[in-house]
């Protein structure tokens, strides 16, 4: 491949770019290994805890709460916080392709398809979380309204937040980001040759 | 030799061979300079932990440019996400397009021309991004092709395009039109 044809010798000016390389010793990348490691078990340990102390603050409102609407919300929030946690914990342990094995265009393919796959599935289970808590929110107000009328307020604007939340703002994010990678998923088709057809096996 | 001695080697190896090449492509991937630390970090974690399934099924200089790529292109995945990349990536073909109605700025200044190069192959797609670099690193077609897993086609028509948007936006002289 000539390189005679490039201007101003592009190629030796970008060669000149790594003069001084950052080195790292062994001990520095076996620390590093250690610390990721750790803080991939604190993140595990947090997300298992959250998941355990929603579940248990909203099976202990089922006791607290006699209202059937707010039982029923707190059982569904708990189980709708529960699936949710549970996939962020099963996309934490997630095995990428290996990096050494698998070429750059199926490499970047694949992480847009799981980033993309990812935002699919929070766009529509935000109402998961939606739906629970206005029931929840609902049964509480049911219980206290007349002891505190102002509560009624508190929860309509309550309810107001959970909606534009989640039945608009995250779902419509969501939904931006996965046409996002859907692009980036159509172009590096293009690029490549018509998806798969031009790929070496 | 133990498996662990075997893999400490051969990263001893690989990074007094192509730190340079490791360091370039962080330059390449990522222009924020504490980010860009990070990435060379996690570069050179990644090549080491990967040394370790290393089985002589590709040469050492293929695996290198793999993980690397691979690794940094999960970086720029993930700093879409993040939000950091709002705009698409611009496209060979764009990048040609452009060469000829962007204005041109005069400037014979070495550093400033490796800038200017930084800043188009990180506005690049990574798939682009890894051919113009493999080309710019003196790779031949069939190695890109390995690398990337592109037909050797396919990587020649990349690299007469990427060829074209060099040589129009870089042309002899130093007038520069990035």
């Amino acid at each position: 491949m000539p390189c005679d044809e490039l201007p101003d010798n592009l190629k030796s000016l970008w060669k000149e770019a790594g003069a001084n390389p950052s080195m790292f010793t062994l001990d520095q990348l076996r620390n590093e290994t250690n610390r990721l490691q750790a803080k991939r078990r604190k993140g595990q340990i947090v997300l298992a805890g959250s998941m355990l102390l929603m579940v248990i603050a909203y099976g202990l409102s089922l006791f607290i709460f006699p209202n059937l609407l707010a039982r029923v919300g707190a059982t569904l929030t708990a189980a709708a916080c529960g699936y949710w946690m549970i996939h962020a914990l099963i996309e934490r342990a997630r095995q990428p392709l290996d990096p050494g094995e698998t070429g750059g265009v199926r490499f970047y393919r694949a992480e847009l398809t799981h980033a993309r796959d990812n935002c699919r599935w929070m766009s529509w289970r935000w109402a998961l979380l939606l739906v629970p808590f206005i029931l929840f929110d609902v049964g509480v107000a049911e219980i206290y309204s007349k002891m505190w009328p102002l509560i009624v307020w508190f929860v309509c604007f309550d309810c107001a937040l959970l909606l534009a939340a989640f039945a608009i703002w995250a779902p419509l994010k969501s939904a931006r980001m996965a046409r996002k990678y859907q692009d980036c998923i159509d172009a590096l088709d293009a690029s490549s040759g018509s998806g798969q057809g031009h790929l070496q096996q | 030799m133990s498996r662990a001695e075997t893999q400490d080697e051969l990263y001893q190896r690989a990074a007094q061979e192509y730190g340079a090449v490791l360091s370039r492509m962080a330059y390449a991937y990522e222009a924020d300079p504490d980010l860009r630390r990070d990435l060379s970090q996690e570069l050179h974690l990644a090549l080491w932990r990967s040394l370790e399934k290393f089985n002589g099924s590709c040469s050492l200089r293929t695996w290198i440019y793999r993980v690397a790529h691979n690794v940094a292109t999960s970086h720029v995945v993930r700093q879409v996400r993040s939000k950091r990349i709002t705009s698409a990536f611009l496209t060979l073909e764009d990048a040609e397009a452009r060469a000829g109605v962007e204005d041109i700025e005069s400037s014979t200044d070495r550093n400033q021309s490796l800038d200017r190069l930084f800043a188009l192959i990180q506005r690049l797609d990574p798939l682009d991004r890894q051919v113009i670099m493999a080309y710019l690193e003196d790779l031949d077609a069939e190695s890109i092709g390995e690398i990337t897993g592109l037909s050797p086609e396919n990587v020649w028509s990349k690299i007469h395009r990427i060829k074209n948007v060099l040589i129009r936006r870089f042309p002899r002289g130093g007038r520069h039109a990035l």
